[in-house]
């Protein structure tokens, strides 16, 4: 603070000091370069002190000080100006407050006689200015390197400089406040040092400096580095491996051996179509011989109906409403709409820009829901920033965005694009609601920012409009489907691949931004070219990953690997999600589940509101649509899903059906060995080995009855890892 | 990918031995082993057991334990004080049944922190570390282990019985992390008080025999040949899964567990004591648990986050929820584990001084009132105070951390204890170690 003051003060008293008398004793104290990051550094303007929305006892100060001109208006006009007093400046509130003279909500934050409360005396005895002359503008705040690559426990400092409109620089690394996005691998403290932690690994740390961002990528690689013959001799089949790969070898990191053939056809089986294979499937696959009989197999599972059951399930997670809410036509049209963008494989853009300029009826048109469910231009807007964008824009609904460069400006003029959408017919009458509504393009409505009351018009987060069309929302989707939008393509293909490989490129997976960086921003920018290169072709987006090398890397490390969790060098070991469980125990036992508002012999893929009751799919964590945001999805293991694998009547009672698989084994002539083979590739998708063949033949011929052997054998199968973890 | 745990054992190797124990001996024998390996030797600690009420969203401190009569009446609100069985001490009063018994009660009023949104704040007083970067309100977050986790792996429980409870749901920031699945809450989110309650999948499904439940383990054990990664930095949840499996084999075949869950065998007064409501008989059963063994139980008690209305709600709310909590004190006492058994009753802030036009009060963390009970707590005073408007903690300001260090010191845990994330990084149990001296006695 101090040198930054003087710097300021020796430019302004050699260019004014002669004729502004003797005010100019003390150094000209500039608002926005001197007083308001006094008041950044002592958190007056944190969120949870004046920073906040409604400010804090009346006074309110923007959030970090993103805001200067409402800052300056705060201190100097709002309530008649009684927060200073420049005829005798140390008896203003604003420094009574902040040493604690009176009482204080925050306490003593300033004491009497530092530079910093000088810094502010000084300001208000010059008048408390707005601007002194020959004030430059900050522009831009960047960090001298960027990149880092530190040893275990090596120190290193960042250096943040600040960039003026008028083209000086100035060094603000004492000024600026640092933050790690994971303090164990690199930590930071307030004077920009950072202190590697004692494992490899990487992370980000932001430095910030008033309301400029800049990021540094910080690595620490395996201490051994390898020949460089270790890659290149890797065998590749698309950009994929060459980009995971060149980042394997940057930390020293050796891929794990690739997958047989039976864990290939596990994997892909329940990520494509969400199912496991029969017996006959896998035994085909098995028994083939072409060379690229694995691609062969991806082809025919895209074609296969459950894809768009189990993709659309995705989907449905983001998108499907509370039918309380709704109500529950509306629910299913929607549902049906989702599948049907699935099942024609509509290309990602087309079903993107069909939902944002949904019109017509929700009992006719289920992409008008997305209307019908959320009401407000705002709701609206965070909604599809963060679906199709991957921005996160709820920051700025109240003030600027502390981590992005979004403003409340934006925000508002990002939501106006929303501001035209008419709503006839029955609104929302919970807990039914089960009225029709129209959406049309109506000639009135508009978006007013909070605070100043001005009329926004619509504009994009960033770049411009293209056409100028009478209903905005098509000017935006027409802005969000443009090749020029990065993040469109972005988001979508870190989301697939976050599925396909259990870990999003950056996580979570619609938070893009540029203190988020990505693990492998080469790999994210080739999978968005070409996913927009196929023309947003769900289905070429999805061979393509599964056919590299990447995605059949084993599970199991080698001894460089176990410990990375990011890097996709090996693949990462995941339950399986709620309803692919649920249709494995279906099709192991032979015995559909039975649920309620759906037709006999239905599949948990298939459930298209969560009102249909499953214990099963509640105890192993499909999203709680009466939780907001109802999208979230428990990916762990818990003991009550152990316990109800082991414990539920339910599923006891579908092993041991009449119409089960077991009881139609043990009536059937095959012999022991032929049951436990079928059984092991029914359950787990493989062909026992010899021991586990010997062990189930003399299970069966030693048991008193063959069925209730088979039940158990199935019992136990199912209890077990192999069935429930995809590896 | 050798295994890398200091006792020479993997959790393979482990679990190995567990189920066959189990095979050998079959359910009785099982039993008879946990039951001699689940003698605890006394520690020099204060309680054996918490039984934390989490009020979600925030209660106002002013229409609980902070009452500012003094204050204009945008501030002070609707309810006045109320004297104590404490000569000296007032509560609002909206709490006449633990005012009655407030020589049993110890009440800190001056807990801040920094941290005015539900997710950061409930992040923070659950696990006594501030998180790592900025959380929005509607956020569920993890970046350290919760109170009823470290408890959980700290001192743990016998029988199999999960060591930490949740009803009947989990509080937001109340999972183990870096502690691993396994100590994450049992949730019981059924309503106890239904007749038909039943602690569900705890039992072997109706119409099959325990010898041929144990025969079902016996042919698991041979066809489990899945390849375990035993280095934890993999964090392979295959190796999370053997701990459940091992915890819901314990768990189904102890006695002692099966009749903890059981409500049913407590007599129709002392149900109707706790209140027959689904909050009243979760308190009964968080007290069966804890004479079963277990060391630690979240009440998740939702909806303080009154920003409107509050005085219609806290009239509406308050009885029966606060006799409750008095009738589980009683309770305890009477049974003689009150000494043993730490109750708090907490939520993520204070709530702020002056009503809001919707006549609610806001977040606000510069002051919040925390009730505690039992477990050694000296009953009958206040620590520490807010100013004469209720504003901020002035007297004896403490942070979540010296809250947190309270109820780990209480029960034996060292919060200045070194634990290691699965990329074997060294953090703090709790990163200001210091309890708050009076509530230790």
């Amino acid at each position: 603070m101090p040198s930054m003051s003087r710097f300021v003060a020796i430019c302004v008293s050699l260019l004014l000091g002669c004729w502004l008398g003797p005010v100019t004793e003390a150094a000209k104290v500039s608002f926005e370069l001197d007083v308001l990051p006094v008041l950044t550094a002592h958190g007056c303007n944190a969120g949870a002190c004046h920073g906040k929305q409604r400010g804090q006892n009346g006074f309110q100060l923007s959030l970090l000080a993103f805001d200067p001109d409402f800052d300056f208006h705060s201190l100097v006009r709002e309530s008649r100006g009684r927060r200073l007093f420049p005829a005798s400046p140390s008896d203003s509130l604003l420094l009574r407050k902040a040493t604690g003279q009176v009482p204080h909500g925050g306490g003593q934050q300033i004491e009497i006689g530092s530079s910093d409360y000088e810094t502010l005396l000084n300001w208000i005895a010059q008048a408390a200015p707005r601007r002194i002359e020959g004030e430059p503008l900050l522009q831009a705040v960047v960090l001298d390197t960027t990149d880092f690559s530190l040893k275990p426990s090596e120190k290193n400092s960042l250096r943040v400089t600040a960039q003026y409109d008028d083209g000086s620089t100035r060094d603000v690394t004492r000024l600026a406040t640092y933050l790690s996005n994971e303090a164990s691998v690199v930590s930071v403290d307030p004077a920009g040092e950072m202190t590697a932690g004692p494992l490899p690994g990487e992370t980000a740390v932001m430095a910030r400096y008033m309301n400029h961002i800049c990021v540094a990528n910080v690595s620490i690689p395996q201490p051994n580095t390898l020949p460089t013959t270790r890659y290149s001799e890797l065998p590749r089949s698309n950009f994929i491996d060459d980009h995971v790969y060149a980042k394997l070898q940057k930390l020293s990191l050796l891929p794990s051996d690739p997958i047989d053939d039976a864990t290939f056809l596990r994997r892909i089986y329940t990520d494509v179509i969400g199912r496991l294979p029969s017996p006959e499937e896998a035994r085909e696959f098995f028994n083939a011989t072409e060379a690229d009989k694995r691609a062969n197999l991806v082809e025919r599972l895209l074609d296969r109906p459950e894809y768009a059951d189990h993709w659309a399930g995705y989907w449905a997670d983001l998108l499907r409403p509370n039918p309380y809410r709704v109500g529950i036509k509306a629910v299913l049209n929607y549902d049906n709409w989702i599948r049907e963008q699935f099942r024609d494989n509509v290309s990602y853009d087309v079903m993107v820009r069909k939902l944002i300029t949904a019109k017509g009826s929700t009992w006719h048109n289920g992409a008008a829901t997305l209307y019908r469910d959320r009401r407000s231009p705002d709701e609206v807007a965070t909604m599809v920033s963060q679906l199709f964008l991957g921005v996160r824009l709820e920051c700025a609904k109240c003030h600027h965005h502390p981590f992005e460069r979004w403003s409340q400006q934006d925000f508002y003029q990002f939501a106006a694009h929303f501001a035209k959408v008419g709503r006839k017919g029955t609104g929302l009458s919970p807990p039914i609601s089960g009225g029709e509504e129209i959406v049309f393009t109506s000639t009135s409505g508009t978006v007013s920012h909070p605070l100043t009351g001005e009329k926004m018009s619509p504009k994009p987060l960033f770049g411009e409009h293209v056409g100028e069309a009478d209903d905005p929302r098509y000017d935006l989707a027409n802005w969000i489907t443009s090749e020029e939008n990065d993040y469109f393509a972005q988001v979508q293909v870190n989301r697939v691949w976050g599925i396909l490989m259990g870990r999003g490129i950056v996580e979570p997976v619609d938070d893009l931004r540029s203190t988020n960086p990505p693990t492998n921003p080469k790999l994210l920018d080739a999978l968005a070219a070409e996913f927009r290169d196929s023309g947003y072709d769900l289905k070429e987006l999805i061979r393509t990953i599964t056919l590299s090398r990447t995605y059949s890397h084993s599970s199991l490390p080698n001894e460089t690997n176990a410990s990375d969790r990011v890097n996709y060098s090996r693949h990462y070991r995941h339950r399986l999600r709620a309803e692919v469980l649920m249709d494995a125990v279906a099709d192991v036992t032979e015995v559909a589940t039975n649920m309620q508002a759906m037709p006999p012999e239905s599949r948990a893929s298939q459930v298209w509101t969560h009102r249909v009751d499953s214990m099963f799919l509640d105890t192993f964590g499909r999203p709680n649509e009466n939780q907001d945001p109802p999208c979230e999805r428990t990916p762990d293991a818990t003991v009550t899903q152990s316990l109800h694998l082991m414990n539920s009547p339910e599923i006891d009672s579908r092993i041991r059906s009449d119409q089960g698989r077991a009881a139609r084994l043990a009536a059937s002539e095959m012999t022991a060995a032929q049951i436990i083979e079928e059984t092991y590739l029914a359950i787990f998708s493989r062909i026992p080995t010899t021991p586990e063949s010997d062990y189930g033949i003399e299970l069966l011929e030693s048991a008193e009855n063959r069925r209730t052997a088979i039940e158990d054998l199935m019992w136990a199968m199912m209890n077990s890892p192999e069935f429930t973890i995809q590896n | 990918m050798k295994a890398r745990r200091c006792e020479g054992v993997s959790r393979r190797d482990s679990l190995m031995l567990g189920l066959g124990g189990l095979l050998a001996g079959g359910l009785t024998g099982a039993l008879r082993a946990t039951a001699s390996e689940g003698v605890i030797a006394p520690k020099p600690h204060q309680a054996d057991a918490c039984i934390l009420i989490w009020m979600d969203g925030g209660p106002s401190h002013y229409e609980t334990f902070d009452p500012k009569p003094e204050a204009p009446a945008e501030i002070r609100g609707q309810f006045g004080p109320i004297a104590t069985q404490t000569p000296g001490i007032q509560f609002s009063q909206c709490l006449p049944r633990l005012a009655s018994i407030s020589n049993d009660l110890a009440v800190v009023r001056s807990i801040r922190h920094n941290q005015g949104n539900h997710g950061a704040g409930n992040h923070y007083m659950m696990t006594g570390a501030p998180p790592r970067i900025p959380v929005g309100c509607g956020a569920f977050v993890s970046f350290h282990p919760s109170l009823g986790s470290v408890v959980s792996k700290e001192v743990g429980a016998p029988e199999g019985i999960p060591a930490y409870f949740s009803m009947p749901s989990m509080s937001r920031s109340g999972g183990p992390n870096f502690l691993g699945a396994r100590h994450a809450p049992f949730v019981v989110p059924d309503d106890p008080n239904r007749s038909s309650f039943r602690v569900r999948d705890v039992t072997i499904p109706n119409g099959l025999t325990e010898g041929r439940f144990e025969s079902r383990q016996a042919i698991r054990a041979q066809v489990d040949r899945l390849m375990r990664i035993t280095d934890a930095a993999a964090g392979d949840p295959v190796v999370a899964g053997d701990e459940f499996f091992a915890q819901s084999m314990q768990l189904i075949s102890s006695p002692q567990a099966q009749a903890a869950f059981d409500i049913h065998q407590e007599p129709g007064d002392v149900r109707n004591a706790y209140g027959r409501n689904p909050f009243g008989q979760r308190a009964l059963l968080a007290r069966r648990l804890v004479s079963a063994g277990v060391p630690f139980v979240t009440l998740y008690h939702g909806g303080w986050d009154d920003h409107r209305n509050l005085f219609n709600a806290y009239e509406k709310k308050m009885p029966p929820f606060e006799s409750t909590i008095a009738a589980l004190i009683e309770d305890l006492k009477s049974q003689g584990m009150l000494e043993r058994t730490l109750v708090i009753a907490l939520g993520e802030f204070g709530r702020t001084p002056k009503i809001n036009k919707d006549v609610g009060r806001d977040h606000w963390s510069n002051a919040m009132s925390v009730m505690f009970a039992g477990g050694g707590t000296p009953g009958g005073q206040v620590v520490g105070a807010t100013d004469r408007q209720g504003y901020a903690a002035v007297e004896r300001v403490l942070a979540p951390e010296n809250f947190v260090s309270t109820v780990y010191r209480k029960l034996g845990i060292d919060p200045n204890k070194m634990v290691h994330t699965p990329e074997g990084r060294p953090v703090h149990l709790v990163s200001n170690a210091s309890p708050i001296d009076e509530i230790m006695g």
